[in-house]
């Protein structure tokens, strides 16, 4: 696993027991963000997850419009980031 | 103080009602942020006695980037920010049939958008942050009327609708949004208002006098205690009984 990759799982993981979401989820690469079948996410939680991942990392794919579906979506994002500034 | 300080941010803090609620924070023993777009004697003094817990910024939050400069230093300094108080506001007069545009933008550029801009930035700091409070300072004319002040009014109206739809939004995550409807107070903004309308206003006020921002800053410091935390969505009438 990569860097990007565990630190956004981790963060996922806190913001989810945060929010008392985080019973009999697993947070994958390929875990959906939203629906029953992914990490049941609503919009007031996902406003959370874009806001802790601005402030944990500086930036973060919803503010800039993207609207990643996936934990591997919001990864790329910063992945891409890192390939630019690089 | 028994509990650590909060971070404040009071918007429109170099004289007026925002100064008397700048000071009400400071003494209260908390830190608190204010900007407005010049500096005045009073937020130097604050500087120079408070070096660790006031800060100032020269900004015009009406303009979105200076806006989120403002935010962005007060977050590298503290972090998180605990009370947001939107009190920086504009009124412009005149019957509505003779209103310029220019006028218009202005009372809705900063009365509603700025308030709109800085609220979102701080609403997301505070659901990353587990909660807080936030309360726009509004006015009776927003719920009465009165001639000469329909955009403001308007725009008034206009932020009480955005505190109980954001009340709404954020109360799950500890977050209260409150209005208060302030009546008229002495500050440069009721020079707008002349001798005899002012001592109109003062012979129909109940308690017989216009308002002080001290009168406005104790209400704030209710809303924002988080005891009180029961209290969101509400636009709370502060007028001596001016409308009652
Ligand atoms: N006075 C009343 O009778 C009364 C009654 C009801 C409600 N209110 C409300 O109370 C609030 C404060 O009013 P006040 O009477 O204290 O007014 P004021 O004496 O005119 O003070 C307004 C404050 O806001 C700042 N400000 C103005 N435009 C700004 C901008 N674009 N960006 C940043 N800061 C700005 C001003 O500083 P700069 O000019 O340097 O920017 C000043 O610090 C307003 O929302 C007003 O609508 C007042």
């Amino acid at each position: 696993m990569t860097e990007n990759e565990a630190s956004i799982i981790k963060l996922i993981e806190e913001l989810l027991e945060r929010m008392d979401k985080a019973e009999g989820v697993t947070v994958t690469l390929d875990a959906r963000l939203h629906g029953e079948d992914g990490l049941g996410l609503d919009s007031l939680d996902t406003a959370e997850l874009s806001a802790t991942l601005e402030d944990e990392l500086g930036s973060d794919p919803f503010a800039e419009g993207l609207m990643p579906e996936t934990v591997a979506e919001i990864v790329a994002f910063y992945d891409a980031k890192e390939s630019v500034s690089a | 103080m028994s509990t650590a300080p909060r971070t404040v941010i009071i918007t429109g803090g170099s004289r007026g009602l925002g100064a008397g609620i700048v000071q009400s924070f400071l003494d209260s023993g908390d830190r608190v942020a204010s900007c407005s777009r010049s500096e005045t004697d009073q937020t130097r003094k604050w500087a120079e006695e408070f070096p660790d817990r006031f800060f100032f910024m020269e900004a015009d939050i009406a303009d979105r980037p200076q806006c989120t400069a403002f935010v962005k230093e007060v977050l590298a300094r503290w972090k998180s920010v605990d009370i947001l108080v939107n009190n920086a506001g504009v009124a412009r007069d005149g019957i509505h049939a003779l209103f310029s545009d220019e006028d218009t933008d202005t009372v809705i550029d900063l009365n509603l958008k700025a308030t709109f801009h800085i609220s979102k930035q701080i609403v997301r700091n505070m659901l990353a942050h587990g909660g807080g409070s936030i309360v726009n300072i509004s006015s009776i004319t927003g719920l009465t009327g009165y001639r000469g002040l329909a955009v403001y009014g308007a725009s008034k109206a206009g932020l009480d609708g955005f505190t109980r739809a954001l009340a709404r939004e954020v109360g799950s995550r500890k977050i209260t949004v409150n209005s208060i409807a302030s009546g008229y107070l002495r500050t440069e903004m009721s020079h707008g208002l002349d001798e005899d309308q002012l001592n109109q206003i003062v012979r129909r006020t109940p308690a017989g006098r216009l308002g002080e921002p001290d009168d406005i800053a104790r209400a704030v410091q209710f809303l924002v205690d988080e005891k009180n935390n029961w209290i969101t969505g509400q636009t709370i009438v502060i007028d001596g009984g001016l409308t009652c």
